[in-house]
C-alpha cells in the first residue's frame, strides 16, 4: 500500500508545483525560440514568394534540398549547431530548476513561492550541476558497458552481420533495468542535498546510495513505475508530433498548443519522479 | 509399354527444356561457353576448363582474338582497376588473379606462347585484364573459333563485384571471355575490330549474347545460384556436388555459393524466380520478390517482353556486401542484407535497378564502358519510373507524414547539387569522368534528363520510343546514335514537326553539352492604369478615369529569365485575382521574356513549368511567385523542431 500512497503522494506534489512548473516551460520555450525564430527567417528568405512551400504541405519534400542549393547546408548548420547549443544550455536549466524543485519536495508539502524557488535553484545549483555530470557520465558508462560492448562483440564475430541479434534482446533488458537504480542514487543524493542544504556532492552520493540501499525494493518499484510512464508518455508524444500535418494557420497553432501542453505534462511526469523519490525519502528505512 | 510411353511424352520435353532453353535462338550466339568448374573453399579458386567459341561474323579473315581477363585487375595495386585506389587486398589472401594454364585451338595448336597482354584503354603496362592471342590461322569470315582453355581463378577479398568473405563466394568476371568483335558499321564504326576494354573501377560490361553450359562442383554443404537455368544437380558422393546451368542469349554469366543462403521460390507469369537471402534478409523476401514483380511488369508492359524463363537475385548477407547492387542479367543482386528498415524503399530500388539492367545492358547491349549513360541512365530512369510508380504514392524512396522523397528527385538533387554537374559532357566513356563525376554523370543527370524528355515528349511517346528502341535493338548492340536515331524518329511520327526536324537540339545540350538549365520569375507587378495619354500612330491618345467604369484597370508584366546556357522549352502559368489562368509557351532560346497583361485582373501566381516536366531545372524555387506566401509548412516545421528540442533537453537531463 505503501507503493500507491507514495506515487499518488507524489503525483499530488507535483500537481500542486504547477507555477514552477509553468516557469520551466515558459523558460525552456524561450531559449528554443532563441534558436527556432532565426532558422524560420532563413527558411522564408529561402522561400521569399515561391509556392515551393506547397511541396511541404505534407510533410518535408526532401526533393526541395537540391533546389535550397547552398541555403540548404546553411540551414542545416544552422539547425544542427542550434540544437547543439540548446541541448547544452537545457541541461544547465533543467539542472538549475532540479535543484529548486527537489528543495520544494524536500519540504515536504512546504510552499515554496516562485521567489524562493529561484533562490534555491541558485543555490544548489552548482553541486546539483556536478553530480549532475558526474550520473549522467556513470549512465553512459552503464550504457557502454552493457550495450555497447556485446553490440561490439556481437558485429565483430558475424563480421557485421549481427545475425543472432536477437540476443541483444537481453543486455537491452538488463540495461532498462539498470537505469532506474542510476535515476534513484541521483534522486536520493539530490533529495538529500536539497533536504540538509548541503553542497558535498560525494557525500551526497554515499547519502543518495545508502538511501537507496534502505529502501530499495520500494524505491526500485516505485522508479520502475514512474520511469515506464514516462517513457511511454515521452514515445506517444513524439509519436504523435511526427504524424501530425496540420495544413493551415490556424491549425498549426493548435498544432503548437498542442505539443507545448505535451511538454508541460512531460515537465510534470519529471517532477512527479522527483517528489516520488523525496516521498520515498521519508519512509523509514 | 504404354506406361513407358507416357512416361516419355511427359518427361523428355521437360528434360530437353532444361538442355535448350529456345527453340528459336533470341540472338545471334557470336559466342558460347561450355566450362566446367570446381570450386576449392580453402585456396579460395575456381579452376576450370573451358571450351570457348566465337564466330566471325565479319566478310574479313581476323587473326587474333581479344579475351578479358578481369580477375586480373586484382592481381597487383597497379592495375587500372586497383591504382584507382577503389580496392586493395585483405591480406595476402586477399588477391585475385584468372591465370591461363594451357590453351589450344581446335587443331590442337599450342596458343600459350601468342598469348600477350595488352592495355587499349590507358596503355597501362601493369594491366592485364585484356590479352590478346595471335592466331595461327586466320579464321575465315562465317568460321568460328573454339578455344580449349585450362584456366585457375583466384577470387579476390574483399569482394568488389566480385570475390570471397570467408565462406562466401560471389563467382563474376571470372573466367576468359572474348570481346566483341565489331564489323564496320556497327555502332558507327569505321572498321572491323575487337571492342575489348580492360576492368575500369566504374564499368565493365560489354559482350555477345552467348550460350553457356556450366558446371560447378561445390561442398555439398554450400548453396548456390547462378544466372543458368539448372540442368542438373549430382552428389559426387565424396562431399561435394556438381550442379549444371544453361542460359542462353545472356551477355555474362556469374554465380555463388554460401552455405547460409535461404531460397524463396516464386513465379511471375511464366518466369522462374529464385530469391537467395540470409535468414535476416528473409523477413523482407516478399517485398524483395514484389519489387522485382514490379519490375518485370512495369518494363514488360512499356518496352517489351522479358524473355527468359528464370531470374535469380541474391541480397547478399553483410560478408558478401560487396557484392551487392550488381547486375549479371538473370542474376543480379540487391543490397541491405535485410537491414534497411522497411519504410525507406532502398532494398526495392536497388532490386529494381539491378534487375532492370537485364533490358538496358542484357537485352539492348550497348556498351557501358564506352557509353555508361546508355546502360546506367536509361536503367535509372526506369528504375525512377518504377519505384515511384508502385510505391508512395510518387514518393518511391520514403513517404512518411513529416518527410517525403521520390527516387526521381533523389536522382536530379544528386545532379543539381553537385558542384561539377558542367565539370563534362554526359558522352565520356567511364573512365574519362573528371573529379569522381562518373556516377552523377552517368546515373543522375542522364536519369535527369531523360525525364526531361519524357515531359517534353509525352510519357506515352516516351514509351513507344522504348517499344521501338527495344524492336529494333534487342539482343543486339545498340548506340548511343542509334537510341538518338530511334527517338527522332518516333518523335516526328508523333509529333510532325513540333519540336522541329529532329530532336537532336535536345541532346547537343543534355548529352554532348555542358550548360546548366534554369528558369526564374525575375518580376511580377500589377499596376494600376490611372490615365494616360500621348502620341500613337500619329494620333493622340488619352486614357481618363471616366474611361474605367466601375473597375480598375491594371497593366500586369510577368518577368521570365533563362539564367542557365541550356535553352529548352517552357510553358509558364499565369494566374489572375479573378481565377482565370493562361498558359504562356516560350520557347526559351531568349535570355528573357516579359508578358504584359491590360485588364481589370491583378496577377497572383506565377509558375514556371506547372507540370513539372523539366527536372533538369537546378532551381525550382525560383520558379513561381505568389502575391500570397505561404508560411504554413515552415512555420509546422519549426513548431516539431521547438518540440524535439524541448524533449531531447528534458532526456539527456537526469
Amino acid at each position: 500500500m505503501d507503493y500507491i500512497r507514495i506515487l499518488k503522494r507524489g503525483a499530488a506534489a507535483a500537481a500542486t508545483s504547477y507555477r514552477l512548473i509553468i516557469i520551466m516551460w515558459l523558460t525552456a520555450l524561450m531559449m528554443v525560440l532563441l534558436v527556432a525564430v532565426p532558422l524560420k527567417s532563413i527558411l522564408k528568405g529561402v522561400f521569399d514568394r515561391s509556392l515551393a512551400t506547397e511541396r511541404m504541405l505534407d510533410g518535408f519534400d526532401a526533393g526541395l534540398a537540391g533546389d535550397m542549393g547552398q541555403s540548404f547546408g546553411y540551414l542545416f548548420g544552422a539547425a544542427t549547431l542550434g540544437g547543439l547549443l540548446l541541448m547544452l544550455t537545457g541541461f544547465l536549466l533543467f539542472t538549475f530548476f532540479a535543484g529548486g524543485l527537489f528543495t520544494r519536495f524536500a519540504a515536504a508539502y512546504g510552499d515554496l513561492n516562485v521567489a524562493s524557488f529561484m533562490k534555491a535553484s541558485a543555490r544548489n545549483f552548482f553541486p546539483f550541476l556536478v553530480l549532475a555530470l558526474l550520473m549522467t557520465l556513470i549512465i553512459f558508462a552503464w550504457t557502454a558497458l552493457i550495450i555497447g560492448v556485446p553490440v561490439g562483440i556481437m558485429a565483430a564475430v558475424t563480421d557485421g552481420a549481427m545475425t543472432g541479434s536477437n540476443l541483444m534482446r537481453i543486455p537491452l533488458l538488463i540495461w532498462a533495468l539498470g537505469m532506474p537504480v542510476w535515476l534513484l542514487v541521483a534522486d536520493h543524493s539530490r533529495r538529500w542535498m536539497a533536504a540538509t542544504g548541503s553542497g558535498r556532492v560525494f557525500r551526497a552520493m554515499g547519502a543518495g546510495f545508502g538511501s537507496l540501499k534502505r529502501r530499495f525494493m520500494r524505491s526500485y518499484g516505485a522508479m520502475l513505475t514512474v520511469m515506464i510512464v514516462n517513457v511511454l508518455f515521452f514515445g506517444a508524444a513524439l509519436w504523435i508530433a511526427a504524424w501530425s500535418v496540420p495544413e493551415r494557420g490556424g491549425m498549426i497553432f493548435l498544432f503548437f498548443l498542442a505539443t507545448q501542453l505535451m511538454f508541460l505534462i512531460r515537465l510534470l511526469l519529471k517532477s512527479w519522479r522527483y517528489a516520488v523519490v523525496s516521498e520515498l525519502a521519508l519512509l523509514p528505512a | 509399354m504404354r506406361q513407358s510411353l507416357f512416361i516419355l511424352l511427359v518427361f523428355i520435353p521437360a528434360i530437353m527444356r532444361g538442355q535448350v532453353i529456345f527453340d528459336v535462338p533470341l540472338s545471334e550466339r557470336t559466342t558460347g561457353y561450355d566450362i566446367a568448374a570446381v570450386l576449392e573453399t580453402e585456396s579460395k579458386t575456381v579452376t576450370g576448363d573451358m571450351t570457348a567459341w566465337w564466330v566471325n561474323r565479319s566478310a574479313m579473315p581476323v587473326d587474333h582474338a581479344l579475351l578479358h581477363l578481369y580477375l586480373n585487375a586484382f592481381s597487383s595495386n597497379k592495375s587500372s582497376f586497383a591504382s584507382s585506389g577503389r580496392w586493395s587486398p585483405a591480406g595476402d589472401e586477399g588477391w585475385g588473379y584468372v591465370r591461363i594454364n594451357r590453351m589450344s585451338d581446335e587443331y590442337g595448336n599450342d596458343l600459350t606462347m601468342t598469348m600477350h597482354y595488352v592495355a587499349p584503354d590507358d596503355g597501362n603496362i601493369n594491366d592485364r585484364t585484356v590479352l590478346q592471342i595471335d592466331l595461327p590461322r586466320p579464321v575465315l569470315p562465317g568460321d568460328t573459333l573454339k578455344l580449349n582453355i585450362l584456366f585457375e581463378s583466384k577470387l579476390p577479398s574483399p569482394i568488389v563485384r566480385t570475390g570471397f568473405n570467408k565462406d562466401y563466394f560471389w563467382v563474376a568476371q571470372w573466367f576468359p571471355k572474348f570481346g566483341v568483335y565489331e564489323t564496320a558499321g556497327m555502332r558507327q564504326r569505321e572498321s572491323d575490330g575487337w571492342n575489348c576494354h580492360q576492368f575500369h573501377p566504374n564499368s565493365e560490361f560489354y559482350s555477345n549474347h552467348s550460350v553457356y553450359d556450366v558446371s560447378v562442383t561445390i561442398p555439398s554443404e554450400y548453396v548456390a545460384g547462378s544466372g543458368g537455368q539448372l540442368v542438373e544437380e549430382i552428389d559426387n558422393g565424396d562431399g561435394t556436388r556438381k550442379i549444371r546451368w544453361r542460359a542462353e542469349d545472356i551477355v555474362d554469366f556469374a554465380w555463388t555459393a554460401w552455405p547460409g543462403y535461404k531460397v524463396v521460390r516464386d513465379k511471375w507469369r511464366g518466369v522462374d524466380i529464385t530469391f537467395l537471402t540470409s535468414e535476416k534478409g528473409l523477413k523482407i523476401a516478399d517485398n524483395q520478390i514484389n519489387a522485382v514483380k514490379n519490375g518485370l511488369e512495369y518494363l514488360d508492359a512499356r518496352v517489351g517482353p522479358y524473355p527468359w524463363p528464370h531470374l535469380t537475385f541474391v541480397d547478399p548477407p553483410m560478408e558478401g556486401a560487396g557484392a551487392g547492387g550488381m547486375e549479371y542479367t538473370t542474376i543480379f543482386t540487391s543490397a541491405g542484407s535485410g537491414l534497411i528498415p522497411p519504410f525507406l524503399k532502398m532494398a526495392e530500388m536497388v532490386s529494381i535497378h539491378e534487375f532492370g539492367h537485364a533490358y538496358f545492358m542484357g537485352i539492348l547491349a550497348s556498351n557501358e564502358f564506352e557509353e555508361p549513360w546508355l546502360d546506367e541512365g536509361v536503367n535509372s530512369y526506369w528504375e525512377e519510373r518504377i519505384v515511384d510508380n508502385y510505391y508512395g504514392g510518387g514518393y518511391g524512396i520514403i513517404r512518411l507524414p513529416f518527410i517525403k522523397m521520390s527516387d526521381a528527385d533523389m536522382a536530379r538533387t544528386s545532379y543539381i547539387g553537385s558542384p561539377s554537374k558542367q565539370a563534362a559532357t554526359n558522352d565520356l566513356p567511364s573512365w574519362l569522368y573528371p573529379h569522381g563525376t562518373y556516377g552523377m554523370m552517368s546515373y543522375q543527370k542522364a536519369a535527369t534528363w531523360l525525364h526531361t524528355l519524357e515531359g517534353l515528349i509525352s510519357t506515352e511517346t516516351m514509351d513507344n520510343v522504348f517499344r521501338e528502341y527495344y524492336r529494333r535493338w534487342a539482343f543486339k548492340h545498340p548506340s548511343g546514335k542509334d537510341f538518338i536515331e530511334t527517338v527522332n524518329d518516333v518523335v516526328r511520327k508523333e509529333h510532325g514537326e513540333k519540336f522541329g526536324n529532329d530532336m537532336n537540339w535536345f541532346f547537343d545540350q543534355v548529352l554532348y553539352g555542358t550548360e546548366i538549365c534554369d528558369y526564374r520569375v525575375s518580376g511580377v507587378t500589377s499596376r494600376k492604369i490611372t490615365g494616360y495619354s500621348g502620341i500613337a500612330d500619329g494620333d493622340s491618345v488619352a486614357f481618363t478615369r471616366s474611361d474605367r467604369k466601375s473597375d480598375t484597370l491594371y497593366l500586369a508584366r510577368v518577368g521570365i529569365e533563362r539564367t542557365g546556357g541550356m535553352m529548352l522549352p517552357v510553358e509558364v502559368l499565369v494566374r489572375f485575382d479573378n481565377g482565370d489562368e493562361v498558359i504562356e509557351e516560350w520557347d526559351g532560346k531568349e535570355r528573357f521574356r516579359d508578358f504584359e497583361y491590360t485588364g481589370t485582373r491583378k496577377v497572383t501566381r506565377v509558375i514556371i513549368d506547372p507540370d513539372n516536366k523539366i527536372d533538369l531545372d537546378i532551381n525550382r524555387i525560383n520558379n513561381s511567385w505568389t502575391d500570397d506566401p505561404q508560411f504554413t509548412a515552415s512555420g509546422r516545421m519549426m513548431t516539431k523542431f521547438i518540440f524535439l528540442m524541448q524533449m531531447v533537453i528534458s532526456l539527456f537531463t537526469i
